[in-house]
């Protein structure tokens, strides 16, 4: 790339936003809704009420207009995953890194997800939220526990973050907007 | 109603189409031909990072039109749809978020997949736009109906939503609450104060619609239905479509309190307010709520039928409709009232409506005049065949009760109806012209030999085997006591060799009345049978051996088997084929008895019901048809007790009294039968007490006042059964040619067994005891029959002038002179002839004309001639003529007694 095309590209970012979609899953009370919040408002509340189907957002991070799909984590929603997954830039996973017991089932929800020919090559985001509680997993473990090396054939990432303490939440959203466009 | 107006799919639809169809208004529709396949692939944009709103809007649109042509997506096309379809809730366009709405609700996927949209739907629900919220509401009822745990979460929002300012929201709650109401109806009971405060709302849909919700959740408690009503008249409601519901609500509440209260018909007086009222819908809901009220009065009916008056003459056909077709159902049972708007009729005969048309002519066939049937009747053949089956049935229907009304008129009618007959059309049409005609051979002696040509050619081409055996066995019936039969034997022979084996069938039963009744005819009937052996159905052949041995063509004497062939078995089948079963078991060594199986049960509990009912259903001019096959039922049953059997032809039977008093230990009710020599009482009696068995039941009669009849025998009845009806009989001879009347005091007698509790045992020692029944009356009335006459004055004019007694009676004020006709004709139980029982309104005099027949075949005319002055008293001359001067007399005394 020459350095006028990336002059270019810089200019016609600032008239053209670039848009991205992506997908929030994840298993119930993991943090999904929450960290939509953190995103669009910068607040964060204790309480929140389980997700019933999906949420449609969007939020502007510098030149990139970011559409999510906020999808119920309870299982009965877990077989519509794949239809909001479909044809989006990145697929954020999150993990509540605060609950030894689920991350199994967080692992295998995960693989049979990716598992489906029609998400192959979308890189995938694995965030351990709630990582301000005490004796939570750190990025080593969850890689582990979750199996991400196994992953073929796509961009693999995963980060250690707290919605509540809103620590990473930088790296998070620096992360998404440079795979706005593939 | 218009719940569901403003959402369905086919107004949103119609909405996005209109404007190209303005465009090109000649054109065809712009989704003629689209194909589903193209359509769904089409779909697949919904799932686009840019949504193009308005392609969006076009597909869904087409999506909705598909499914409301009835093509139905597969659960895989519906679920691909469904999903793609919610991804475009990113987009705040209005409009598609509408058509997404519709596009959830039309495609109404599985359950558990339909719950992704809750979310987005409740978020909408509580959104600033109040058309989100209104459609949001009617689709989150529509998917949580089912799910119980879902409403209780939203069911806050709805109770508020019901109360909201804006209609739209308010009306699509309510609306909801009708549909959630049949799943849920403990939720939305919770909600009755928001619903009482939205029907004092100031719009008009939203008033309806609470109404509508408020009188559904009362709806069981027939006492809170009465309150909201009553209080609901008094306040005014301003929306004219609450104010039709509420008019509804008055006449089911009219309905259910006028069976116990006479007097004063409640809320009468707030329907008739509502034919004033401004809107035309309220009018016309308030006239057809008085139309339809149960006995409901000329009186009470004239202001209704004054404005309906109006509406015949509107520029409006709906109006126009709606007036002839209420005017329609009264003249049924007022044909007076309905005269007022005859001429206003007249005109609406050549409307371009076809129907307003039918409904026009039918009418004016029902309360017109003599004089003007030919001229309906031409009307109306011009433009039958331009009209559906059901008002084709319409038009017989009326063409029949015509008939009964003027005899005379036969000729032309029946040779319409079998003009129609020949025509093309639909079961239920055919069905209704040959009950029509069967009707009338029934009623009207002089139409038999006509209608049974007109029948006997309709069968020569009828596709219908229902219709075939019921002619067929008509003419077996009629066929033999005509003239000519043997005119009939070629029809009927013939549909042995044309038809189904079920019409064959019913053609050699009817070849075979024909051949024993009809000496002259019975060898070639017998060589008409013996064909028929060779058929190939079973039922066929069996019959014709069965028909040629009883005729005596075989081994087996005529005479014995004869009678068979002309009444009917009176056994029970299901016993007579026990019997035989048991018959064939035991080996067949002697000749079956079939005395030894148990003859019908003397139940005359269905008959006289059954008869009561047709006649209410069909009431003026054909009041004698039920009484007919009651006679029959009754016949019947007294011929099965051999003591009985041989009094000879039942003459009249009297209608059922109650000789106790409601709800007492025994039921026994009496019903009178005359025959020639004879009357015998039949007291029709049942037990109410579990605790006791009543044996040797008998009735003992005492003369008390007038003519005594000479008791002959009594028929006790063995054991009378609880709850169920036992008989008794007494029987009295009377002397031929007197008509003793008088009074009977009743007593039953009987034997009582008091019944062991513990083991359900009648203890074997009975003492007798008595019970005191109320008197039975025998009068004159007893004696006389309703017969119809086709041709009154020459009847009349048959019978000596000499012979002919005349008196006068006053019959003192009396409201209307119809009502003085009625009373009289009550009082005489005769048969009206040629629709004289009514009179033409504001009249001053009026002539009656009455026939019937007294016991040994005496025919009795009278013709009444009443008259008004001027302080209403009426006046009634009473002419008599009979060829038996002591029955002139008789008829005489009925009314001086009266």
């Amino acid at each position: 790339m020459g350095l006028w095309e990336s002059f270019m590209e810089w200019i016609r970012s600032l008239f053209f936003k670039q848009e991205m979609e992506i997908s929030l899953i994840g298993l119930q009370n993991a943090g999904k809704s929450s960290f939509v919040n953190v995103l669009t408002t910068g607040q964060h509340a204790e309480e929140m009420i389980p997700t019933v189907g999906f949420n449609m957002r969007k939020v502007s991070k510098g030149s990139v207009n970011i559409k999510m799909w906020d999808l119920g984590g309870q299982p009965r929603f877990r077989s519509m995953w794949e239809r909001y997954c479909r044809g989006v830039n990145a697929i954020v996973y999150i993990v509540d890194a605060s609950d030894h017991d689920k991350i199994d089932v967080a692992k295998t929800e995960l693989h049979d997800l990716l598992a489906k020919p029609t998400l192959n090559g979308i890189p995938v985001l694995v965030l351990g939220n709630k990582n301000d509680v005490p004796n939570s997993l750190d990025v080593e473990a969850i890689i582990h526990r979750m199996e991400l090396k196994a992953i073929e054939g796509r961009e693999v990432c995963c980060y250690n973050v707290s919605c509540k303490n809103q620590t990473n939440i930088d790296i998070t959203v620096e992360w998404l907007t440079k795979h706005a466009k593939k | 109603m218009a719940a569901e107006q403003p959402q369905t799919a086919a107004n949103a639809v119609r909405d996005t189409v209109k404007k190209d169809e303005d465009k090109e208004e000649e054109e065809l529709s712009p989704f003629y031909g689209i194909e589903k396949g193209a359509v769904l692939q089409e779909s697949r944009v919904f799932n686009d990072p840019q949504i193009d709103v308005r392609r969006c809007q076009q597909i869904i649109t087409k999506l909705l039109y598909l499914l409301n042509q009835g093509d139905a997506f597969t659960k895989v096309e519906a679920t691909e749809v469904f999903f793609s379809g919610t991804k475009l809730f990113q987009s705040k366009d209005i409009n598609l978020r509408r058509m997404v709405y519709l596009m959830i609700k039309e495609i109404c996927p599985s359950s558990d997949e339909v719950i992704i949209v809750t979310s987005s739907l409740m978020k909408d629900m509580n959104s600033k736009t109040d058309l989100y919220r209104s459609n949001a509401i009617r689709v989150l009822c529509n998917i949580s109906r089912n799910d119980t745990a879902l409403l209780s979460q939203v069911e806050r929002y709805l109770k508020q939503a019901v109360v909201d300012k804006n209609s739209v929201v308010a009306s699509a709650a309510l609306v909801s609450g009708m549909h959630l109401l049949q799943g849920s109806p403990e939720i939305v009971k919770r909600w009755s104060n928001e619903v009482q405060e939205a029907v004092q709302s100031k719009n008009p849909l939203v008033q309806a619609h609470a109404l509508a919700l408020l009188h559904q959740i009362r709806q069981n408690d027939r006492l809170a239905v009465s309150k909201l009503v009553t209080s609901l008249t008094r306040s005014s409601v301003r929306s004219p479509l609450a104010q039709c519901l509420l008019i509804r609500y008055v006449s089911q509440v009219i309905a259910e309190s006028s069976a116990a209260t006479n007097g004063e018909r409640p809320f009468y007086d707030f329907l008739e307010g509502c034919l004033r009222h401004k809107a035309e819908m309220v009018i016309f809901e308030a006239a057809r709520a008085i139309a339809n009220m149960n006995d409901v009065t000329t009186r009470e009916l004239t202001p209704a039928i004054t404005v309906l008056q109006l509406f015949l003459s509107s520029s409006k056909p709906v109006l126009r409709f709606a007036a002839v077709r209420t005017l329609n159902k009264v003249a049924m049972t007022h044909p007076l009232a309905v005269t007022n708007c005859n001429i206003d009729m007249e005109s609406l005969i050549s409307d371009q409506n076809r129907s307003i048309a039918t409904l026009a002519i039918t009418t004016l066939l029902k309360t017109g005049n003599e004089s003007s049937v030919e001229r309906l009747l031409k009307q109306i053949t011009s433009f039958m065949s331009d009209i559906a089956d059901e008002f084709k049935i319409v038009v017989v229907e009326a063409i029949k009760s015509l008939c009964l009304k003027f005899p005379q008129k036969y000729p032309v009618l029946m040779n319409f109806l079998s003009n129609i007959l020949r025509e093309e059309g639909g079961f239920d049409y055919k069905k209704a012209i040959v009950e029509s005609i069967l009707n009338l051979i029934r009623d009207i002696p002089d139409a038999k030999e006509s209608g049974l040509s007109h029948l006997c050619e309709f069968i020569e081409d009828c596709e219908f085997t229902y219709l075939s055996t019921q002619i067929l066995h008509l003419l077996g019936k009629e066929g033999p006591n005509t003239q000519d039969p043997a005119k009939y034997i070629r029809y009927i022979y013939n549909r042995v060799i044309l038809e189904n084996a079920t019409v064959r069938a019913s053609a050699v039963s009817a070849l075979a009345r024909f051949g024993a009744v009809v000496e002259y005819l019975q060898p070639r009937i017998i060589i008409l049978l013996k064909r028929c052996l060779h058929d190939n159905d079973d039922e066929v052949r069996d019959r014709a051996t069965f028909y040629l041995a009883a005729l005596g063509a075989g081994e087996t004497s005529a005479e014995t088997s004869r009678p068979m062939l002309l009444s009917s078995l009176n056994k029970p089948l299901a016993d007579l084929e026990a019997n035989l079963r048991d018959y064939m078991m035991g080996g067949c060594d002697k000749t079956f008895d079939i005395s030894c199986v148990s003859s019908t049960k003397p139940n005359l509990g269905p008959a006289p019901k059954a008869a009561g009912g047709a006649a209410a259903a069909s009431k003026p001019g054909q009041n004698s048809a039920p009484e007919v096959p009651q006679a029959d039922a009754y016949a019947e049953v007294l011929n099965e007790i051999p003591e009985l059997a041989d009094l000879g032809r039942l003459f009249k039977s009297s209608a059922p009294v109650e000789l106790t008093e409601a709800e007492t230990e025994y039921m026994v009710k009496c019903v009178k039968h005359v025959f020639p020599e004879h009357v015998v009482f039949q007291f029709s009696c049942s037990n109410t007490i579990e605790e006791q068995v009543l044996e040797d039941v008998s009735v003992v009669m005492e003369p008390t006042e007038g003519e005594e009849l000479q008791e002959e025998f009594t028929l006790p009845l063995v054991s009378m059964p609880l709850n169920e009806c036992g008989e008794t009989y007494v029987c009295m001879k009377r002397a031929e040619g007197s008509f003793a009347v008088g009074k009977y005091a009743c007593t039953l007698k009987f034997t009582v067994k008091e019944v062991d509790p513990s083991t359900g045992e009648a203890e074997e020692d009975g003492y007798e005891d008595e019970y005191q029944l109320e008197d039975i009356e025998v009068s004159v009335l007893d004696y006389l029959q309703k017969t119809a006459v086709s041709n009154f004055r020459k009847s009349w004019e048959d019978i000596d002038e000499e012979m002919e007694q005349t008196s006068v009676y006053g019959l003192g004020a009396r409201e209307s002179l119809q009502e003085a006709v009625e009373a009289v004709m009550e009082i005489l139980g005769m048969q009206p002839c040629e629709g004289t029982e009514v009179v033409p309104p504001n009249a001053r005099s009026h002539t009656s004309l009455l026939s019937g027949n007294f016991v040994g075949n005496c025919q009795v005319l009278v013709r009444l001639y009443f008259g008004v002055d001027q302080s209403n008293a009426v006046a009634v001359k009473v002419a008599v003529r009979c060829e038996d001067a002591a029955v002139s007399e008789l008829v005489h005394q009925i009314i001086s007694e009266a």
